[in-house]
């Protein structure tokens, strides 16, 4: 019995960290530029397929890291100038153009590496004992290497120059503007730190889910769920959210079945939308 | 007109389509203060946010020392050399007081703030809490430090004494001479005609988007100006 | 020879054109042709955009499948096909009263929540297998008795097709398709004429989804099973791009759209790997800079064929609810309103009246503008109350107060519908008052005129041109504009927020002539804010000066020149 709750326990705190890692870039764009990236999803599945070459090719795991900020970072960023820069306060044309962008990024995906499911080999095989419970190994450091980057991301943005000028960026930009503060360049910085967090989440979960073109769906809309629930803009919103959805969707799952799990999370982020669309958790 | 710091000629602009500034013309000289005075609005404001460019001018010239800059965006403007401080949504609500003054400096020494921590002492007693938590006046007063400290060549103030007691409205009056004696140059929108006599060296009195008086403070006297303020 | 003719005898010459695979095709885009068309009802005319469409015509293709399936037994069931389809609509209607209602807001986050109910519904009928099959779906369900052959099929669907065209064509073509595109553009100004806004988008929505049930119901019969696709995202998002690329904004561009890409698609899918990155790139480039998608591009082969728009003449609206009731006394009693920290207002009384031109005037910040807000119900008063006569303003909507009250109001940057016509801006503000629910079906009330019109006409001949676009007006033209459509409303109490703004010296005096004529002419009260002293000098009975939110003080134009208080906060002193 113990072992039991131990056991759904540790799933527990490995499901909300996922989920939280997940929504970073997500919250990063949404909450900073107020664009509802729908193609967030997309980026994830192109970080998982670049674990997925670098695997091909032999190369060490971690090659992935560098690969997915090249590549999701360049398309970030042609994206920023091309589309998103002339749509910015412009909500629902923004949701049009990223749910464009994610349909293009999906049939690439598609285009390229075909419908087949493929998996990544764990880069850290064999399990470790937690309170005696066998756990393993990788989703271990996943907790680990997601807490710390939430963590840090937490202090950047509150501390940190950058950090500062993006929040007077977002609160107050006609003031930032006669500061100085080049609010074109700054806004695509924040655009493609979002898809190059998206990306390296991507990379982290490769190794635990299959690996196809579709995958970004799923995650687009826990990830939306996410930050409806939890709230915009701050670190601790995205927690609660993680908390609320990830919570929720093991605790139903670990008494019936994944299907219901997914269906009460669903349930619950219309309820949010519907009755509480400025979520738990609201800044000011 | 040639040795002006910061010159604006036949300049129009508004909003949309509607016209709010119609042809204004006007100077400021290196430790000058030129006061933007007449009812709301007339375009006070509007002129203020076109000198920034915060609005795109429709015509007109505006020339920093000599150079013509009605082309460059708001932030180029600031790098050029002019700081701003809005009537409206002053400060950055929620970052700290402290990060509000040190946002763009090149360190976060606090020491260049002394003169304006001895003259508002309770902007040193607030450094860590939220801008957006402050009153009313006590952010003008943020605001005002924020602007005057960068030590730029122009500096804008659009109805600094807003909402501020009167009492700091004088250690703002005392902090602007003091800018002025070091050779800065001010436009100052105000509607508080007390508070322009004791900063003011020339006045630009506004009425429907037009310059309808204009004048040193030796020129005009109290009883014209208030003609054109009073309703 | 009308574009709609022209349709018609194509889609009459497929049969005949070509074989019988083809003509098996056609009959299934052309069903979700009927729900493209809808998702572009939705999106093109009231900019509400359904990412989960596919739901609506799941809905109503599982529904046709169990009555079709118990219709084997008992023939007489196969009567309550129809209800499949009227139930998805009645489902898209109630979801979007629900969640207009709540959310007010129609943006992204009404997208979410239909894209989270067609995932929501795939999950149901995956799952719930012991209802509806699971993965594999219904099966073997049994066509409609006469519908056994491809030919009929064909016909079915196309006059199915045809059937929501024409239905969709009179909605457009009637006044509620005018106030969609108004809500479009502007929902608050809408409301402001007493339009329930929520309303009318739930039921665009709720036609929307009857539309896609239509098309499932036929499917149902055509496609003898149903899987759970049809409810999923896959099916929605093609349904979405369908009316996009063909052109949301009218009715045959999801078609167009549909029949296009969706058969191509089903083409080079296989052969040609590229194709759907292809469809996405042309999609991101018409949605981002040809809103109006191919048919745009056919506007002026379609212009051609329709020929000129006849010119019909104005007919009499009836006479407005509200005239020549007197108006009654408007009232702001210790009404409070906070912003956070900030007071706006801070129990704030004006007795405004009944009758004649007030003023209010006051610097920037004394809560003027916001004191219009919570007479027209658009701003909460944490406390007091605003009453008109003895009614009770301050918990009801903003709609109902224009409606009910008789309040109109102009806002203070002119508020018109840019993408209208100059004669469907004046048409809503006649609407208003006048229009009972079955008039917004009724296309001919577009061509409503009344003697207030015919006067205003003739001050201001550009109202005359009523079919250009008012974004093409001058800034001085529209706030006519707007002051002519508040005026229109025939409204009890007007509430007109700095009309001369941005005017020339001459169109202001022209304004001042306006206001104070349609104040005589409709008997209504008048109050104006203005910081313009010599407009305030010429039409004022009353003035009333607000400061930081409370009442600083009233009385007569020259009362108020004289008052110490308000000199001192128009000159400043040592506070």
């Amino acid at each position: 019995m113990q072992d039991l709750i131990a056991a759904q326990t540790i799933n527990l705190i490995y499901a909300v960290t996922l989920l939280a890692v997940l929504s970073l870039g997500l919250a990063v764009i949404f909450g900073l530029l107020g664009v509802l990236n729908l193609a967030h999803g997309e980026f994830i599945m192109l970080g998982a397929y670049c674990a997925v070459v670098v695997r091909q090719n032999g190369w060490p795991f971690l090659t992935a890291i560098p690969l997915a900020i090249l590549v999701c970072g360049s398309i970030g960023y042609v994206i920023e100038v091309l589309i998103m820069r002339r749509l910015y306060r412009r909500t629902f044309d923004t949701l049009v153009a990223t749910w464009g962008l994610s349909l293009l990024l999906r049939k690439s995906a598609e285009a390229v590496f075909g419908l087949t499911y493929r998996s990544v080999e764990t880069p850290l095989p064999g399990t470790i004992d937690v309170f005696g419970v066998p756990y393993p190994a990788y989703r271990l450091a996943v907790i680990g290497l997601g807490a710390t980057a939430i963590f840090v991301l937490a202090i950047w943005y509150g501390n940190s120059r950058t950090g500062l000028r993006i929040r007077a960026m977002t609160g107050n930009p006609e003031l930032a503007q006669s500061l100085g503060l080049s609010v074109k360049r700054l806004a695509a910085g924040t655009f493609v730190t979002g898809t190059c967090l998206a990306a390296l989440s991507g990379v982290m979960i490769a190794p635990l889910v299959p690996v196809f073109p579709y995958m970004g769906l799923d995650y687009v809309l826990r990830t939306f769920f996410v930050i409806v629930v939890g709230g915009l803009g701050s670190v601790i919103g995205l927690v609660y959210g993680a908390l609320a959805i990830g919570g929720l969707d093991s605790a139903v799952s670990a008494f019936s079945n994944g299907t219901y799990g997914y269906l009460s999370v669903i349930v619950l982020a219309i309820a949010f939308l519907w009755l509480r669309p400025r979520g738990i958790h609201v800044r000011g | 007109m040639s040795n002006a710091r910061l010159a604006f000629v036949d300049l129009t602009g508004g909003y949309g389509g509607a016209i709010v500034v119609r042809g204004i013309s006007g100077n400021v000289r290196a430790g000058e203060v030129l006061c933007v005075l007449g009812r709301n609005g007339v375009g006070k404001s509007t002129l203020v946010k076109l000198l920034m460019g915060h609005l795109r001018c429709w015509s007109g010239e505006i020339l920093h020392t000599g150079t013509a800059i009605q082309h460059l965006e708001c932030s180029a403007r600031s790098r050029y050399g002019i700081s701003y401080c809005p009537q409206e949504r002053t400060v950055f609500d929620d970052l700290s007081v402290r990060n509000n003054l040190t946002l763009m400096g090149d360190n976060r020494d606090l020491g260049r703030f002394e003169a304006y921590f001895a003259r508002f002492p309770i902007l040193k007693r607030r450094l860590k809490q939220q801008a957006g938590s402050l009153s009313g006046g006590e952010k003008k007063i943020l605001s005002f430090s924020r602007a005057l400290s960068e030590g730029k060549g122009v500096t804008l103030l659009d109805e600094p004494s807003e909402g501020v007691q009167w009492e700091n409205i004088l250690h703002m009056a005392a902090l602007i001479n003091d800018s002025k004696r070091a050779g800065a140059s001010m436009v100052i929108v105000e509607q508080n005609l007390e508070f322009a006599e004791t900063i003011a060296d020339r006045y630009l009195v506004l009425d429907q988007g037009r310059v309808v008086l204009e004048g040193t403070r030796r020129d005009l006297n109290r009883e014209d100006l208030l003609s054109h303020l009073h309703v | 020879m009308s574009a709609a003719k022209a349709g018609i005898m194509v889609v009459l010459a497929v049969p005949f054109a070509f074989g019988e695979y083809a003509l098996y095709q056609m009959s299934l885009y052309f069903l979700y042709a009927v729900a493209a068309v809808g998702v572009g009802l939705c999106w093109g005319q009231v900019g509400v955009l359904p990412l989960g469409h596919a739901l609506f015509f799941g809905i109503a293709a599982y529904l046709a499948g169990f009555v079709l399936i118990a219709g084997d037994n008992a023939p007489w069931l196969l009567l309550l096909l129809p209800l499949a389809a009227l139930v998805a609509g009645i489902i898209a209607f109630a979801i979007g009263i629900l969640v207009f209602r709540r959310v007010g807001e129609s943006g992204p986050y009404f997208s979410m929540i239909t894209l989270a109910l067609s995932l929501l519904a795939f999950q149901v009928t995956t799952n719930w297998a012991s209802l509806t099959g699971g993965f594999d779906g219904l099966k073997d369900i049994p066509s409609l008795p006469g519908l056994d052959s491809t030919m009929a099929n064909y016909a079915a669907s196309a006059a199915a097709l045809v059937a929501v065209l024409a239905g969709g064509h009179w909605l457009m073509a009637s006044p509620l398709g005018v106030l969609w595109r108004a809500i479009a553009q502007n929902e608050r100004r809408v409301a402001l004429f007493g339009f329930n806004t929520n309303l009318l988008k739930a039921v665009a929505f709720g036609i929307s989804g009857l539309f896609a049930g239509i098309g499932g119901t036929i499917y149902a019969s055509q496609q003898g099973f149903v899987t759970p696709q049809v409810v999923g995202f896959g099916l929605s998002a093609e349904l979405v791009i369908w009316a996009a690329v063909g052109g949301r904004g009218s009715l045959v561009g999801p078609v167009i759209g549909t029949l296009l890409i969706g058969t191509l698609t089903s083409e080079l899918r296989d052969t040609f790997r590229f194709w759907e990155v292809l469809t996405a790139v042309s999609f991101i480039v018409v949605v981002l800079f040809f809103p109006s998608g191919l048919v745009g591009l056919m506007d002026p082969v379609v212009r051609w064929l329709d020929g000129k728009p006849k010119v019909r003449d104005d007919i009499e609206a009836p006479v407005s609810v509200r005239n020549g009731a007197p108006p009654r006394r408007l009232k702001i009693d210790q009404v409070t309103v906070r912003a956070g920290e900030v007071l706006i207002l801070d129990r704030l009384n004006l007795d405004l009246g009944s009758k004649g031109i007030s003023c209010i005037i006051g610097p920037n910040g004394a809560g003027k503008t916001s004191t219009f807000n919570v007479v027209s119900g658009e701003m909460r008063a944490s406390q007091g109350v605003v009453t008109y006569g003895d009614l009770v303003l301050t918990r009801m909507a903003a709609h109902r107060i224009a409606a009910t009250a008789g309040i109109g109001r102009k806002l203070q940057f002119p508020s018109v519908f840019p993408d209208l016509s100059i004669a469907e801006n004046l048409a809503i503000a006649l609407w208003s008052g006048r229009a009972s629910a079955s008039d917004l079906l009724r296309p001919w009330v577009r061509r409503w005129t009344s003697p207030l019109l015919r006067q205003l006409r003739l001050r201001y001949a550009f109202l005359s041109s009523g079919a250009r676009k008012a974004s093409e007006l001058s800034h001085g033209e529209r706030q006519i504009l707007e002051l002519s459509m508040a005026i229109l409303t025939e409204p009890r109490i007007l509430l007109l927020d700095e009309p001369c703004a941005g005017l020339s010296p001459d169109e202001t005096s022209t304004v001042i002539d306006v206001i104070r004529w349609a104040s005589e002419a409709t008997g209504c009260a008048v109050v104006i804010i203005e910081h313009d002293m010599s407009l305030v000098l010429k039409l004022a009975d009353a003035v009333y000066v607000l400061h930081n939110g409370t009442l600083l003080a009233r009385g007569s134009v020259k009362e108020i020149q004289a008052n110490e208080d308000v000199r001192s906060i128009y000159a400043g002193n040592r506070k």
